[in-house]
């Protein structure tokens, strides 16, 4: 056994017994390496604390019917209970409270996870699709293909995302739809622009070279050399935007441009926003502490796949 | 033969590397001494700890990962005569022999020089901080001087004017006491250029680091390192990146300043062609160890060490014959908590029993020249005796 | 307009050319396997929001040689000369701006007739001839290895693309390959980063050798890599060669390496070929001064301790205008009259004379050899005229200029008009582009 022996940085080799034991099949090495992978994301006590707390609300998101009863006709359109206007929370009926208008709350936040979870995985796939596609066009064609697209890029870039996506959410009205819509129209760009550089940094490698001296096709040498290379910043940045785009569509929704008594938190928080001056404080803290949480769980695991995953990092180990 | 007085004494010198499977021993236990004027190469191949030997003199190995350096490397001042342990100088004493008594230069000279900083900026910082004296001369202002403009331009001489001294310095009563001042570090610094034959040296002033080719902004960096003529100059592969025809001439230059200034030099380099034909010492270093340290002549006609003597063979030469090289098989062994014994042993084609049980220290072979290897140093027993193991010019019997 | 390459239609039934053609031994033979014929390669430089083409840095720029059936031919260089690009044309990586690059086959003609088509638009038959036959090596064996695939991948890979092999068999021919090249079964399934600089460099040219091709390029194989793994490596490549009749282009900055491996040598200076010849007589008695400042500037670890290096003065001209006549007469130390010195050379050579062209409005060319530089005031312009003469510039380029004269404030300068030094044939099948005989 000679091998294993980086000169530069020695690293620990496992005993030559062990070694003999291991498989040696491609499936199972890629196995293994992933398994190291999952073990150094999941070495991180806050990156788990940011996937327990994501796990957590999926779940609430997914299980809103068994938790609460959905609403009929429209289970996104929070249920109104007259009897009980602005109930403080603990009540049996309303364990946390009713807005000034007799919605219930607890409804609100369990259904809102629901609303968010449609509009973070709309936007994210939406935009992530579109923004890598754009963006390892431009990256690997180059030329004129690449200035004509950046240049679109630069367009959407110079306006600030949130006015923009306001300005286009106005535009076609206030429905929940339309909020969707608005992000995903500004938010591809940011992904464009990280792949665009990826795959330019990805393609000065010799290994993209040597692909090409072996004779393989320009489209199998973006499959297998570039994108699995390029991507991982996009993929850290997607996660991240999981809870960013819940927090700039709770802001939209908050000053109006989602259908009013929509079962979502920036709906709710704007409810109850009329109420904490005579001290109703409920309505507007829950679905906004429910925002929080939403955007600190996929913020601190998009951090923590950072540093696991980071191409630089990932080398040295 | 230059002279015989010890600069730099390096004793039992250990740097070891706390990572996380363990100790990573990069440097263990390295004696060696430099002399007054001579240069002394310091080779091996990467990893072998030559540079991080060479940083420790002047405390730039990075702490953490690096453990506590132990041993001690005593330096001798040339002006004062005194000696201090480099391990043991805390950061002010250290920061006043870095750049003045010790000065290094770098691989990368792109990198060791500050991109935002013009030539002129780059070199007069070094005045400002070691030759304010000469600064302030320049500019005339003595010693007895004592007005509040001579105070003014003094601290602006050391680069230590406030935002209000500043002020004060661009209006008109002062204003031609700074342009003096600007003035006379510009002297400087062009009188320091022109040593490194830089063709006119005023042109490239207002120059950043960027528009200089490699060759010359090696020159400006080596500039820097001798303005203030210092002791030793630590030289850490510094036309690594450069073509040959240039580094020629970059090596040219160092010998020629060192021969006007009587500098001792340690230059560090994987290239022993290049190191034979600009060092009077050679130090050979193999996986954290000294493993042969003469003079060049010696170590290149007699190599003893039989990583040496492998290391000497496996380098194609304009003379060699065509065919095979002789390689040295296998690879470096990991530094990390390594087994006893010598290092080489695993490659060594003359390895014992005692080669993996002990380590071999080094010991004369002849005058001046040593060698760590039980093949000359058999330790308690004479049955191997030189010749028996390693012939004489370099061949196995 | 510097005496132009590509006269000859691109992919004409004989590669051969005026230059190459006078010499014999090079013609017509069927040992040659590689021929590059007036290859040139210019990059735009593009400036601006319009991205509007504003010069050509030329690389390389008008190459001929050949390279024997079973031979290497070292290419060797500063940075800078055009090695490296070359080899990536020769290899298919770049498309050529003009000439070709022919691969033959044992009956001496092109199968693979590359003209100046890129190898991405290599179409059919021929595209998979020139894969399969000519593959390359890269200097930075860390780059040059997908991070991500396993060694089997890597090494397996030129086999699947070329549908050689799949499943089992490909691994068991997988293993054949590293065992070649020292390496072994054990090693199939690890990733590039757990292996020294040493092994990835084996482990791309085992990824070389999956083709069988008849020819590698070799960029720099052991510029990275330590003495004694450089040992190891240059004799892999070797017993390789003899095993398995390879022709290798041998390109590299080390001459002690080059020596060593090659045959033939090509020395390049700014894109063009200097010296041309066989190994040993090349090396023996060098024609070209660059040729002898490289020898005389790179250390030998067999020579005298105290043998001094001497370099070369000043830098490497800007690529994108190069000197006329003979490209190395800037930096030369034996230049001649008749080595092609202009007008730029003027500028270039007195600006580091203190205030000699403070007053300078304006050049006027009429060419590259004959202009008028317009000062602000006569004296500045009989100073320049008496330097011409003086001790700031060489005696040679002195003797160049045909008329000298002052008018005011301007001075007219005409130098001899040279044509491009070309390679010319010194016998001994040696090639070199001087002025100077041997």
């Amino acid at each position: 056994m000679t091998s294993f022996v980086p000169v530069e940085e020695p690293i620990p080799r496992p005993p030559d017994d062990l070694e003999a034991l291991l498989p040696t099949s491609a499936a199972r090495v890629r196995a293994r390496r992933g398994a190291e992978l999952a073990r150094s994301i999941l070495s991180n006590p806050t990156t788990v604390a940011g996937l327990v707390l994501v796990l957590a609300l999926m779940a609430m998101a997914l299980l809103a019917p068994v938790i609460t009863e959905p609403n009929s006709p429209d289970p996104a359109q929070m249920p109104r209970d007259w009897g009980a206007i602005a109930v403080p929370p603990g009540s049996p009926d309303h364990i946390l409270g009713t807005t000034n208008t007799g919605g219930d709350v607890f409804y609100g936040v369990v259904w809102g996870s629901r609303t968010s979870l449609r509009l973070s995985i709309l936007v994210v796939s939406i935009t992530v699709t579109v923004g890598v596609i754009v963006g390892s066009v431009a990256g690997f064609v180059g030329g004129r293909v690449d200035e004509v697209l950046m240049r679109i890029v630069d367009v959407f870039l110079s306006i600030p995302e949130l006015i923009f996506a306001l300005a286009i959410a106005a535009v076609l009205g206030p429905a929940f739809r339309n909020i969707i819509l608005a992000l995903a129209v500004v938010f591809w760009v940011k992904y464009a622009r990280i792949m665009r550089g990826q795959v330019i940094t990805v393609k000065q490698n010799d290994y993209v070279d040597a692909a090409r001296v072996i004779g393989d096709s320009p489209v199998r040498i973006f499959a297998k050399d570039v994108l699995p290379n390029a991507i991982t910043p996009v993929v850290v940045q997607a996660t991240m935007d999981m809870g960013n785009i819940v927090l700039i569509g709770a802001t939209l929704s908050f000053i109006g441009l989602a259908e009013a008594g929509l079962a979502e938190w920036g709906v709710l928080v704007a409810e109850g926003q009329a109420g904490i001056s005579s001290g109703r404080w409920w309505a507007s803290t829950f679905p906004g502490l429910m925002v929080f949480l939403w955007a600190l769980g996929f913020n601190l695991v998009g951090d923590g796949m950072r540093d696991v995953l980071d191409p630089r990092t990932e080398k040295a180990r | 033969m230059r002279g015989h007085d010890t600069v730099i004494s390096v004793q039992d010198l250990k740097v070891h590397f706390q990572a996380k499977a363990g100790v990573v021993e990069a440097v263990d236990g390295v004696s060696f001494d430099v002399r007054e004027g001579e240069t002394l190469g310091l080779v091996g191949e990467t990893g072998c700890g030559k540079s991080v030997t060479a940083r420790s003199f002047l405390g730039l190995v990075p702490s953490p990962p690096a453990l506590p350096p132990q041993g001690s490397i005593r330096f001798r001042h040339r002006g004062e005569g005194s000696v201090v342990d480099l391990l043991r100088l805390d950061a002010a004493d250290m920061g006043r022999i870095r750049g003045n008594q010790i000065a290094m230069i770098f691989q990368d000279p792109g990198k060791a020089l500050n991109p935002a900083l013009t030539v002129r900026d780059q070199l007069g910082e070094v005045f400002a901080i070691h030759r304010s004296a000469e600064v302030l001369e320049g500019a005339g202002v003595g010693p007895d001087d004592h007005d509040f403009a001579d105070h003014l331009i003094r601290r602006a001489a050391r680069l230590r004017s406030r935002l209000l001294e500043r002020l004060l310095l661009a209006l008109p009563p002062w204003r031609s006491r700074r342009a003096n001042l600007h003035a006379a570090t510009d002297d400087l610094v062009v009188k320091a250029l022109a040593e490194t034959q830089i063709p006119n040296p005023a042109n490239i002033l207002g120059r950043y680091p960027h528009e200089l080719s490699g060759g010359m902004k090696q020159r400006v960096m080596i500039a820097q390192a001798l303005a203030c003529n210092p002791d030793v100059l630590i030289a850490d592969e510094p036309t690594t990146a450069l073509d040959v025809t240039v580094q020629a001439r970059i090596v040219q230059l160092i010998a020629d300043l060192q021969d006007r200034h009587d500098t001792s030099v340690l230059y560090i380099s994987h290239d022993l062609s290049l190191v034979r034909r600009i060092c009077d010492r050679i130090a050979v270093m193999y996986a954290g160890r000294i493993v042969e340290i003469g003079p060049a002549e010696e170590v290149f006609n007699h190599p003893k060490h039989p990583y040496t003597r492998g290391l000497l063979a496996a380098i194609p030469s304009m003379a060699s014959e065509k065919g095979e090289l002789e390689a040295i098989e296998g690879t470096v062994p990991e530094l990390i908590d390594p087994d006893p014994g010598c290092r080489f042993v695993d490659r060594c084609p003359h390895a014992s029993d005692m080669c993996r049980a002990d380590d071999p220290s080094l010991g004369a072979v002849a005058p001046d020249h040593a060698v760590s290897c039980f093949g000359y140093h058999p330790i308690g027993g004479s049955e191997l005796t030189a010749p028996s193991v390693i012939g004489e010019d370099g061949h196995s019997e | 307009m510097t005496a132009s390459q590509a006269s000859e239609p691109a992919g004409a039934a004989t590669p051969a050319t005026r230059e190459m053609a006078d010499d014999p031994d090079t013609t017509g033979d069927e040992d040659v396997l590689l021929s590059v014929r007036n290859v040139a390669k210019h990059f735009p430089i593009r400036e601006g929001v319009m991205q509007r083409v504003t010069g050509q840095v030329r690389a390389v720029d008008g190459v001929s040689f050949d390279l024997r059936r079973g031979t290497t031919l070292g290419l060797v260089g500063e940075s800078g000369c055009g090695k490296t690009t070359l080899g990536r044309v020769v290899a298919g990586l770049e498309t050529p701006t003009s000439g070709g690059v022919y691969l033959h086959d044992s009956t001496g003609h092109s199968p693979a007739g590359l003209g100046s088509v890129s190898i991405d638009r290599l179409q059919g038959r021929a595209a998979r001839y020139f894969r399969r036959n000519c593959q390359m090596v890269f200097q930075d064996s860390f780059s040059s290895l997908n991070p991500r695939h396993l060694v089997r991948d890597i090494v397996g890979r030129p086999l699947k693309v070329h549908k050689e092999a799949s499943g089992t068999e490909l691994t068991e021919r997988v293993v054949e390959l590293l065992e070649q090249v020292g390496l072994g079964r054990q090693h199939l399934y690890r990733f590039p980063h757990q292996f020294s600089g040493g092994q990835r460099q084996r482990i791309s040219i085992a990824r070389a050798l999956a083709l069988d091709p008849e020819m590698i390029v070799l960029d720099e194989p052991t510029s990275a890599l330590d003495v004694s793994v450089q040992a190891q490596i240059l004799n892999l490549l070797h017993r390789l060669q003899t095993e398995r009749g390879l022709t290798y282009l041998f390109i590299t900055h080390d001459l002690a390496v080059v020596r060593h491996m090659a045959s033939e040598i090509v020395v390049m200076y700014l894109g063009r070929v200097a010296e041309a010849g066989p190994t040993e007589a090349l090396f023996a008695d060098p024609i070209h001064p660059y040729t002898r400042a490289l020898l005389r500037s790179s250390p030998d670890v067999a020579g005298a301790g105290d043998a001094t290096m001497q370099g070369l003065e000043g830098n490497v001209p800007d690529p994108a205008r190069p000197p006329m006549g003979c490209r190395f007469h800037t930096r030369c130390e034996v230049a001649t009259p008749a080595c092609g010195w202009e007008i730029d050379d003027v500028i270039n050579r007195l600006e580091d004379v203190p205030g000699m062209f403070d007053e300078l409005v304006g050049v006027e060319r009429r060419s590259r050899f004959d202009a008028d530089l317009v000062f602000d005031d006569d004296t500045s312009a009989h100073r320049l005229a008496d330097a011409l003469e003086g001790a700031e510039v060489p005696v040679s380029m002195t003797a160049a200029i045909e008329t000298v004269s002052v008018r005011e404030r301007a001075v007219s300068i005409r130098f001899r008009e040279v044509p491009e030094v070309t390679l010319t044939v010194r016998g001994g099948g040696r090639r070199a582009a001087c002025v100077l005989e041997d």
